[in-house]
């Protein structure tokens, strides 16, 4: 009985992983399997800096982290004062430029979260979320 | 001696004859509201899973508005879901690594239609109530501990339409789905084929 019910469901486990299968190989493209952005939303470091004077530099972590140091011309634009720092970007940011976004690391959050208040709210379309965030900005301006 | 069972055999018979039918038209009558809730769950699972795969949304949008030309025209415009969606409503629980949340993203929908149809069918039945009683007992306790934890999340769970539940109708929906499928679960141990 205990037998037949484990085959049941196992039968029905492997049904499922066929369909399942076929949508992620669909989806290759639009999801990252390392990160939770997608491959085309995100931008590194090198990347980021060739766009020069054409990209905005948007700090996501908390206010006494970017106060400690941040990205040279970066705005600070969290989650914790979000509608008095909106506005202030808002002022700063002129049709055409690219948004680039940071946190602290690779493993961080909010840079995801603020890029995609930027899309939703702010209907903004060039937002990037910077890979591996300020600390592979550090290393790589040592 | 002998003449009393033989006087009591005919009396017992009558008895089975007219007890007989008025037992199968229960039985009957039984059988056919356990498949309604067959139905019923299947159906919730159904529209469960869809509404992760699919971009429901608008369709949803015109059926609560009786819009219902504009709901068959997005019927036949439907396109698939982006199922980032999904994974970072997973993601948000913090039970799990990423690329699982995405591997979660992509299968649990199948899975949840898998059953709903075993549960149709009448294929493979008891593995298939088995596996949603898992998951809604899963869904149940992820939902808990987030709300333990303080975690504000937006659960994904029937798409767009349950992102504004609130805890308590959450676990209360899920609580009822988990006693008819228990329900389901213990009747057909006891009920006879319609």
């Amino acid at each position: 009985m205990k037998f037949l019910l484990a085959r049941q469901a196992a039968v029905l486990a492997a049904v499922a992983l066929l369909p399942a299968a076929g949508e992620a190989i669909y989806f290759r493209n639009n999801i990252s399997w390392r990160s939770a952005i997608a491959p085309s939303e995100m931008v590194t470091v090198d990347q980021a800096r060739a766009w020069g004077d054409t990209a905005i530099w948007v700090d996501a972590r908390p206010d006494d982290e970017f106060a400690r140091d941040h990205v040279p011309g970066a705005l600070s634009l969290n989650e914790d004062r979000w509608n008095e720092l909106l506005p202030q970007f808002l002022a700063v940011w002129s049709p055409g430029k690219k948004i680039v976004v940071y946190c602290s690391s690779l493993s961080c959050n909010a840079s995801r979260e603020v890029a995609r208040r930027l899309r939703k709210e702010a209907q903004l379309s060039e937002v990037f979320v910077l890979e591996g965030g300020w600390e592979a900005w550090l290393k790589k301006s040592r | 001696m002998n003449s009393t069972p033989n006087a009591q055999r005919p009396t017992l018979n009558v008895e089975l004859a007219t007890a007989a039918p008025a037992s199968n038209i229960k039985n009957r009558t039984a059988n056919i509201i356990w498949r309604i809730l067959d139905f019923v769950l299947a159906g919730i699972f159904i529209f469960a899973g869809l509404s992760k795969i699919l971009d429901l949304d608008h369709l949803m949008a015109d059926l609560q508005n009786l819009q219902f030309a504009n709901a068959l025209t997005d019927l036949r415009n439907l396109s698939l879901a982006n199922p980032v969606e999904f994974a970072s409503g997973v993601d948000n629980f913090k039970l799990l690594p990423w690329p699982m949340s995405v591997a979660l993203a992509f299968y649990l929908p199948w899975l949840e239609i898998a059953c709903a149809l075993g549960l149709v069918f009448r294929f493979l039945y008891r593995g298939a109530l088995a596996l949603l009683i898992t998951l809604i007992v899963v869904f149940t306790l992820a939902i808990t501990a987030a709300k333990l934890r303080g975690l504000d999340i937006t659960c994904g769970c029937f798409g767009h339409v349950s992102q504004n539940w609130s805890f308590p109708s959450h676990l209360a929906t899920n609580l009822a789905i988990l006693a008819a499928l228990l329900a389901l679960g213990i009747s057909n141990r006891l009920r006879k084929p319609l």
